[in-house]
């Protein structure tokens, strides 16, 4: 391979970066984020412990937004992510005393089946994904509340998942690094992505071109079950083997906020896992900053509210090109 | 049209109203005060409102009464106004409810009733504007609605926009005719005596298209029938259908719009299903409702025309392309694409069709009208299903993306690949096809070879 002279090397550098922004423009917005926060609280922000933070509520918040992100990429919503989560904790809970260590799995297993029969129902009586996966929510909601008898229960037993290998890298993070990979190379490298960003893109020209759109969308939901699935045990342990019995909106919304500003519009075709990791990477950074500043801590809910509003904005401007004739 | 009701504004002209010069209306409701109103093609109903709900929409500030709707008046005015027209039908309906002819009537009905209001004089002669009325309509939906709206001549001068030929000679007292933005002709049906062999010859014009080659290998030794289809009917569409097509040969036909041309194609594409006969695909006999992944498993690709439908527009080439195309570049020993395929693929159909492009990766919402139609016929070009069913393969586009597509249709038809073509463009006929059944309100009238066509054509 050769390498480039000094004198090209510059400029090719800066097209790099010039075409690096323009297909992610949030790049753009965590830079600044991090000059600013880093000039802000010089001693405070670019600490390892602080950086050690952020990747650990990075994590957290990629495991939710990943399986997501490929629904919204075929122009449908997940939102079940987290009542996943919940039941899930609950079973390994009620399972553990009679299966022992193998009850674990039945969190990927609940995650599966679920995304699957939402996208049965999804797809075969045609009813909005938003509306039909919040109900399922809601559902797992409840289920957790009666199994737990309302009470936040805790298995031990898991504790290598999460024991720590790399000073100040959580384990958690390294979990998460083959998962965001397989869900990149499936939306990159398959058919199956293909397909899913054909029927986002345009349900009917897919449909022309002779792709099966039922039985891929339910595909689409059985994927973003597993992967939830998948996550939710490491985020399981990584909060200390138990789950709250008690839906916190925030859990809901941040992930679904790291979609939409990494750059995926909620009308599907575009985006995918790899802006994701942006997203949730640059809201995280936000979120710490803030979090050091003196803004009252339930004022974050309030900005979230907005950054959500406007980069839905954003990525449904960025999208204008794309408008079919 | 769109200009008339105000939606665009004109680059030049001039508007006389009542014999004085006055400049374009800027919207619908201007448009409406001077007298014109519009029925577009689809999508005027609302289907969730009552009739006379519907009959009032935008009006309904004229008809209050104690600061709130004097439902008993709309409902009186919408009684005697259907009863004018002699639309029968019960005001208390939601619009969904009626069939769809009546619900055309309706809305031209409430399209005068907008130039009325907006007037507020019951006499003043309005000039209606239809869109392609009859297009979601069947034959004998159609014949109702002509029925009626001769009636309403009294009340309303109509401007009636088509292009189905048979309909404008029965229907209308003067005929402009428009191709390519310019107006070509100009008849007056009560003075002059035309045929509708006249009509076609000015829609479609005479300058020729390029010359362009046919195959020497025709009607073929080789007899395998692909695809064979008996008495294929659907109420409403089409009756008795039957045809052979062999291998390598291209059907085509050819009726006007409305004739169940388009339905016959989309039933053997699997878009829609149909009632009675059988179809067989490579002596396999196909069920009555099958959707388009399963026939283009058996064979039948299907090229819709349209650019919005066909294309993924904030894709690049490469991937318009590989759509269909995604087992030529998988890797083999693992299902993962193989980029470099994919790119070689995209080249050669670029090259192939003439496509003007940057490059293979340029998306594909930046390319011309004609290249966009190259793109999304391109893939089909490389898929080379058995059969492949075209449909306006060539519409929009000018004459020399026009060739460029043909020589390359002729070049896969040379390959052994059967097609079967509907156009609107009856040269195309002539160019493409080996055998062209006629077909005109459902039934075939006549078969005749691709020679004879293109004689009578050139007649």
């Amino acid at each position: 391979m050769k390498i480039p002279n000094k004198k090209k090397l510059i400029p090719s550098i800066i097209s790099v970066i010039i075409q690096t922004i323009k297909i992610y423009p949030v790049t753009l917005f965590l830079f600044a984020l991090v000059v600013l926060f880093a000039s802000l609280y010089p001693g405070k922000f670019l600490t390892p412990l602080n950086l050690s933070t952020i990747l650990r509520q990075f994590v957290s918040l990629m495991l939710f937004a990943l399986g997501p992100s490929i629904v919204v990429v075929t122009g449908s919503l997940d939102l079940s992510y987290v009542g996943i989560w919940m039941l899930g904790g609950i079973l390994v809970w009620v399972l553990m005393p009679t299966l022992g260590m193998v009850s674990i799995l039945v969190i990927p297993l609940l995650g599966l089946a679920t995304g699957f029969i939402v996208g049965v129902i999804q797809a075969k009586a045609k009813i909005p994904s938003f509306i039909l996966t919040l109900s399922v929510l809601v559902i797992y909601c409840g289920l957790t509340g009666i199994i737990s008898g309302g009470i936040s229960r805790s298995v031990r037993g898991y504790e290598f998942i999460t024991r720590r290998w790399i000073p100040y890298i959580p384990t958690a993070f390294l979990w998460t690094i083959p998962i965001i990979i397989a869900a990149v190379f499936i939306m990159k490298y398959t058919k199956i992505g293909i397909y899913l960003y054909a029927i986002g893109s345009n349900e009917e020209g897919a449909r022309l071109a002779g792709i099966n759109v039922d039985n891929y969308k339910i595909l689409a939901f059985t994927i973003s079950g597993l992967f939830t699935g998948i996550g939710s045990v490491i985020y399981f342990q990584n909060q200390g083997g138990s789950v709250p019995v008690v839906l916190n909106l925030n859990t809901m919304v941040w992930p679904l906020v790291a979609i939409v500003l990494g750059g995926t519009p909620l009308t599907g075709g575009s985006g995918g896992p790899q802006k994701t990791i942006l997203g949730a990477l640059t809201f995280t950074v936000l979120f710490r900053g803030l979090t050091l500043s003196f803004i009252d801590p339930t004022m974050i809910q309030l900005i979230t509210g907005l950054l959500l509003i406007a980069s839905i904005v954003a990525s449904s401007r960025g999208s204008k090109g794309v408008m079919i004739t | 049209m769109k200009i008339l009701v105000g939606v665009y504004p004109p680059d030049n002209g001039e508007w006389y109203y009542k014999g004085k010069k006055v400049p374009f209306p800027k919207n619908p409701k201007e448009a409406a005060k001077r007298g014109i109103s519009i029925v577009y093609q689809e999508k005027g109903v609302i289907p969730c409102l009552k009739v006379y709900q519907f009959l009032f929409l935008g009006h309904e500030d004229k008809y209050i009464k104690y600061s709130r709707l004097d439902i008993g008046q709309i409902k009186k005015y919408a009684r005697e106004i259907l009863e004018e027209f002699h639309v029968k039908c019960n005001i208390e309906n939601f619009m969904y409810e009626l069939p769809l002819s009546t619900q055309k009537m309706i809305e031209i009905a409430k399209a005068i009733l907008n130039v009325r209001l907006e007037h507020e004089d019951n006499n003043i002669t309005s000039v209606i504007i239809l869109d392609e009325p009859t297009a979601p309509l069947t034959i004998e939906e159609r014949k109702e609605l002509f029925n009626d709206i001769l009636n309403m001549k009294k009340n309303a001068s109509f401007v009636f926009v088509s292009h189905i030929i048979p309909e404008v000679m029965e229907f209308t007292d003067k005929v402009h005719v428009l191709r390519d933005g310019k107006m070509v002709a100009h008849y007056n049906l009560s003075k002059d005596r035309i045929t509708e062999e006249d009509f076609f010859r000015a829609i479609v014009g005479k300058e020729s298209l390029a010359h362009i080659d046919k195959p020497e290998i025709k009607r073929v030794k080789n007899e395998e029938v692909v695809l064979s289809v008996e008495k294929l009917t659907k109420n409403g569409c089409y009756y008795d259908i039957s045809f052979e097509l062999h291998r390598g040969e291209c059907i085509g036909i050819f009726g006007s719009a409305g004739s169940g041309k388009s339905e016959i194609i989309n039933t053997i594409a699997g878009l829609i299903s149909f009632e009675n006969g059988t179809l067989t695909i490579k002596g396999q006999k196909a069920k009555t409702k099958e959707p388009p992944h399963i026939r283009l498993s058996r064979g039948i690709g299907y090229f819709s025309g349209e650019t919005g439908k066909e294309l993924f527009l904030n894709w690049p080439i490469t991937k318009n392309i590989s759509i269909v195309n995604i087992k030529k570049i998988l890797r083999k020993f693992i299902p993962v694409i193989n980029f470099n395929a994919e790119k070689k693929m995209a080249e050669k159909i670029v090259q192939g069709l003439k496509i003007k492009t940057p490059g293979v990766n340029t998306d594909c919402y930046s390319l011309s009208g004609g290249s966009k139609q190259k793109v999304s016929v391109g893939k089909w070009f490389e898929r080379s299903p058995d059969i492949l069913l075209l449909e306006d393969p060539t519409i929009g586009i000018d004459v020399g993306a026009r060739k460029d597509i043909y020589e390359n249709t002729l070049e896969i038809k040379k390959r052994g690949i059967s097609m079967v073509l509907i156009s609107d463009d009856p040269k195309e006929y002539s160019i493409l096809c080996d055998e062209i059944i006629f077909i005109k309100h459902g039934k075939i009238q006549k078969v005749i070879s691709g020679e004879k066509f293109k004689e009578e054509l050139e007649k």
